[in-house]
């Protein structure tokens, strides 16, 4: 491989940014089509109810109004999901949260469509309802769907659990509880559909996974998915909560219904109200080690709420139990995670996926062990860290690309840069440090994952890459521009991404899950070398020289001082361009369903972090003063978008620590960013410190993983460590606002 | 509660005069009557400052603003201040610092620097801070944001 280093590695800025700060790159919301309609969704205020009568006569009257739908003007499915698809699209029958779908109405405006929503009456017969999860598993409870609200149970089984536990000179236990929160994407969703004139339906969206709006709204027309065309728009944010189209079907089904082309947003409110949450857990573990600290024994109980439907929560909790033992290695292992329906809004996907919960629990734990065995936190965890040589909780062992113990060394020298500073804290704070560490898979855990990449070659040198793998604003499109343009020997202005749209696409799946540059940076990489290949032999047989002493450099093939350009070489050969179609899916095997046991995932990232924090003695309240995340991405391919991307993280996962929580009352009751508090310019540490550890994964793209998500999921737990650290007091439950806080402060025991 | 007003606000150096609904928002009027959608809307209840622009020298949440009350005035949006191709120093700010991810929250942070630029050439730390406390951003590198602006307050005062 010529020039490597050349282009990876590199500050390159990316290409969408000129456009952003201008104003000038296109939401959905943006677009507006001639005839255009409006669509507002009608949702349930109702918990549970079963729908009695829908009467849209007087909305149908309002002026401006063309159509109120409703469950029987579905043609097709009438579901809707991401992995699971067991929610209606509109409710036909039963409602299972305040904020589940009834009807659509659709007019000549956005307020028309409004003003008559108000119009149509839904006769409901209230039903009981469940909302707290543990309750929900009791004998008795109201069902939520017939075959009763423990909608998945994953199990992990290793090792004698009891024998070590029983024999182990220390057993720490405890309950912890985390929250559901919102992703709060700065963009709302929304879609734009229109029919076109051959009987295909065209959506405009704010997506991360555009093929999955395909499938869903041909699912639901009954139309073939090569007719349905999906074109991504710019999106503000994914972050997991844009997986679920409904906007997209709502959309879709009006143009459908009216042939005039239609939009569909939802409000700030609607989308707190309606869009998924990552779940919130209730977490019982038991840890046994021996008195030096070295950990024998885990056993786990992990509750899920996965709200009314299930559709990412069977693939949350098998996240969680599957990596219940951390950066760990545990002998013996014993867990048991259940997704349990509750009549709440329902939880799915959210960055971090199910490990944010489990490592605030498992952190906990192991600061309280090195308490109880006397020795420092980061050396407890040393002792214990993963190598190349122990298993993960699936047995798996990672061959590659483990740098957690070099890690944790670079933690504790920023822990101990801010051990200065305890002494300092100001009257009336109280100071603490903690760290947080995680590992996790790179990409699905239960199944397997595939890429696709087709790199096409101009005869002047410049490229277009096509790969479903859409970019939500984190950079996944500078990072395959990069790859290619290290393969194939061209600045990255000459490079082309074509990832929006599923006619020209193909589907690689969703931007989640921490996959793009593992998977879609291997495909794009083996598709330009392949390209890269044919060019050289073709230019070989030409010079007559080995195909291997050629470089390829902006358009040119050079073989010592001679060289021929790529559109002499082109046209010589009679090619109009040259592509390459490659796909990678890395090897795994699946999950055994009874121990839990496989090799689940082509490579891990890990995690190490420290936080700095102070305690208001008055009010309770939290501030995070410095904090240093140390991060494992295999290779570096841009640190402009990495950096972005791990501060970017920790200041989401600090909203998670300490202020976030979607709050249920019925229906969720703080559906505002004056009641929802997402992290402001106020609440970032006086320092983030970024540090970048390169250990290359022999599988990766030029040797990079993923790690979008790694830069959350331990942020909890560095939090919670630094703050139990400041008030002597443990902290079980997230998050800490000034309120808990003050509580513990003030009476331990509650 | 529906009748409608004529509007004529000087947005960006050109005066519009255009009929607008009494209760519409002046980020709806300038979103769907004049096309000028680089002006965001992400909660419309004053609680984001994705749709912020500049009135008459203050910055302010256009959807907490009735378009009726723009009668008269100065307005400044994000495509007053520059483009793609002739991008402001902000914007370039922005761009070389790494403060742009989805770039949702980018034109209501980069009008509401401005503004304070505009203010307080020499803003401090502090002051970067107070000023975009205001703006959301979920991809949430305000380290960047703020070395951004900070960055391009020095350009200004150079340029000056």
């Amino acid at each position: 491989m010529n020039h490597v280093g050349k282009i990876i590695g590199k500050p390159i800025l990316r290409k969408d940014a000129p456009g952003k700060v201008a104003g000038e790159a296109r939401y959905v919301d943006d677009l507006a089509l001639p005839g255009m309609i409006y669509g507002k969704v009608l949702r349930s205020p109702h918990p549970h109810a079963r729908v009695r009568s829908i009467d849209a006569s007087r909305a149908l009257k309002h002026p401006g109004v063309l159509a109120v739908l409703t469950a029987q003007d579905i043609p097709g499915a009438n579901s809707i999901g991401a992995i699971i698809k067991d929610q209606p699209i509109l409710c036909g029958d039963v409602v299972r949260f305040a904020g589940d779908a009834v009807a659509v109405v659709a007019a000549e405006t956005e307020r028309a469509a409004e003003e008559a929503m108000a119009q149509v009456v839904v006769n409901y017969e209230v039903l009981p309802a469940v909302m707290d999860p543990l309750k929900a598993m009791e004998p008795g409870a109201p069902s939520v769907h017939p075959a009763g609200n423990i909608g998945t149970h994953f199990k992990a089984r290793r090792g004698d659990v009891q024998a070590a536990l029983r024999d182990a000179a220390v057993v720490l236990e405890r309950r912890f509880f985390t929250q559901r929160i919102e992703h709060a994407y700065m963009e709302p969703e929304g879609a734009v559909a229109a029919v076109d004139p051959q009987g295909g339906i065209t959506i405009w969206s704010s997506t991360q996974y555009p093929h999955r709006d395909r499938e869903e709204v041909s699912r639901m027309l009954g139309l073939p998915q090569s007719r349905v065309r999906v074109h991504q728009m710019t999106t503000g944010g994914g972050f997991g909560g844009k997986l679920t189209p409904h906007a997209q079907c709502c959309a879709a089904l009006i143009a459908w219904k009216t042939g005039r082309p239609a939009k569909v947003k939802y409000q700030r409110d609607e989308s707190i109200i309606a869009s998924h949450k990552r779940h919130p857990y209730v977490m019982d573990l038991k840890l046994g080690a021996t008195k030096e600290g070295k950990l024998l024994a885990i056993e786990a109980t992990l509750v899920g709420d996965t709200g009314a439907y299930l559709y990412e929560g069977r693939a949350v909790i098998t996240k969680s139990v599957t990596h219940v033992t951390g950066p760990y290695y545990i002998p013996s292992v014993k867990a048991d995670g259940y997704a349990v329906f509750t009549h709440t809004v329902p939880c799915g996907a959210m960055r971090g996926y199910g490990i944010p919960q489990i490592a605030f629990a498992l952190e906990s734990l192991m600061d309280e062990l090195a308490t109880r065995v006397g020795l420092d936190p980061i050396e407890v965890r040393m002792r214990n860290a993963l190598d190349t040589t122990l298993p993960t909780a699936t047995g798996q062992v990672l061959h590659a690309s483990v740098p957690f113990k070099e890690m944790l060394q670079r933690t504790k020298r920023a822990a101990d840069s801010f051990k200065p500073l305890l002494a300092k804290a100001p009257k009336g704070k109280r100071r603490g440090i903690g760290v947080g560490c995680s590992t996790r898979s790179i990409g699905s855990i239960r199944k397997s994952s595939r890429s696709t990449a087709i790199v096409t070659l101009s005869p002047d040198g410049s490229v277009t890459i096509a790969c479903g793998h859409v970019d939500l604003g984190q950079g996944s499109d500078i990072m395959m521009a990069q790859v290619a343009a290290e393969v194939l020997g061209v600045d990255v202005d000459r490079i082309q991404l074509l990832t929006n749209d599923t006619a020209v696409a193909p589907d690689c799946e969703s931007t989640s899950a921490s996959r793009v540059t593992y998977l879609s940076g291997n495909a794009v990489r083996l598709a330009a070398e392949k390209v890269r290949r044919q060019v050289l032999e073709l230019a070989g047989r030409d010079l007559g020289c080995d195909p291997e002493d050629l470089r390829l450099v902006d358009g040119v093939v050079a073989y010592r001082e001679r060289g021929i350009t790529l559109a002499d070489l082109f046209n010589r050969h009679v090619y109009h361009e040259i592509t390459a179609v490659a796909d990678f899916m890395p090897e795994t095997e699946p999950l055994d369903p009874e121990t839990g046991q496989g090799s689940a995932a082509g490579t891990y990232s890990f995690s190490t972090h420290a936080a700095l924090v102070d305690v208001d003695e008055g009010t309770g309240q939290v501030q995070v003063l410095r904090y240093a995340a140390v991060c494992d991405v295999g290779r570096l391919i841009n640190p402009i978008t990495v950096e972005g991307q791990v501060r970017g993280g920790v200041m989401m996962g600090i909203g998670y620590a300490l202020t976030e929580e979607v709050k249920v009352n019925g229906g969720v009751s703080n559906p505002s960013f004056a009641t929802y508090l997402v992290p402001t310019s106020f609440d970032v540490p006086e320092e983030i410190s970024v540090e970048i550890v390169e250990d290359p994964e022999p599988t990766g793209p030029f040797g990079a993983k993923g790690f979008a998500e790694g830069t959350l999921d331990p942020v909890g737990a560095a939090v919670a460590n630094a703050v139990s650290a400041a008030i002597g007091v443990r902290v079980v439950r997230l998050p800490m606002t000034s309120e808990r806080v003050h509580a513990l402060l003030h009476e331990p025991s509650s | 509660m529906n009748q409608r007003r004529n509007v004529r606000v000087n947005i960006n150096g050109a005066v519009h005069d255009v009929p607008a609904v009494t209760n519409e928002t002046l980020a709806d009027f300038l979103r769907y009557r004049l096309g000028m959608v680089g002006t965001k809307k992400g909660c419309e209840t004053g609680d984001c400052g994705a749709c912020t622009v500049i009135m008459n020298g203050k910055a302010v949440n256009s959807c907490l603003v009735l378009a009726v009350e723009a009668d008269g005035a100065n307005v400044t949006t994000i495509e007053g201040i520059g483009s793609a191709g002739r991008l402001h120093p902000l914007q370039q700010a922005f761009i070389d610092h790494g403060a742009v991810q989805c770039g949702f929250c980018s034109p209501g942070m980069i009008v509401a620097a401005k503004s304070l630029l505009d203010d307080e050439p020499e803003a401090a730390a502090e002051d970067i801070r107070l000023a975009i406390a205001g703006n959301l951003c979920r991809c949430a590198d305000y380290v960047a944001i703020a070395k951004a602006i900070a960055a391009a307050g020095k350009v200004l005062r150079a340029g000056k």
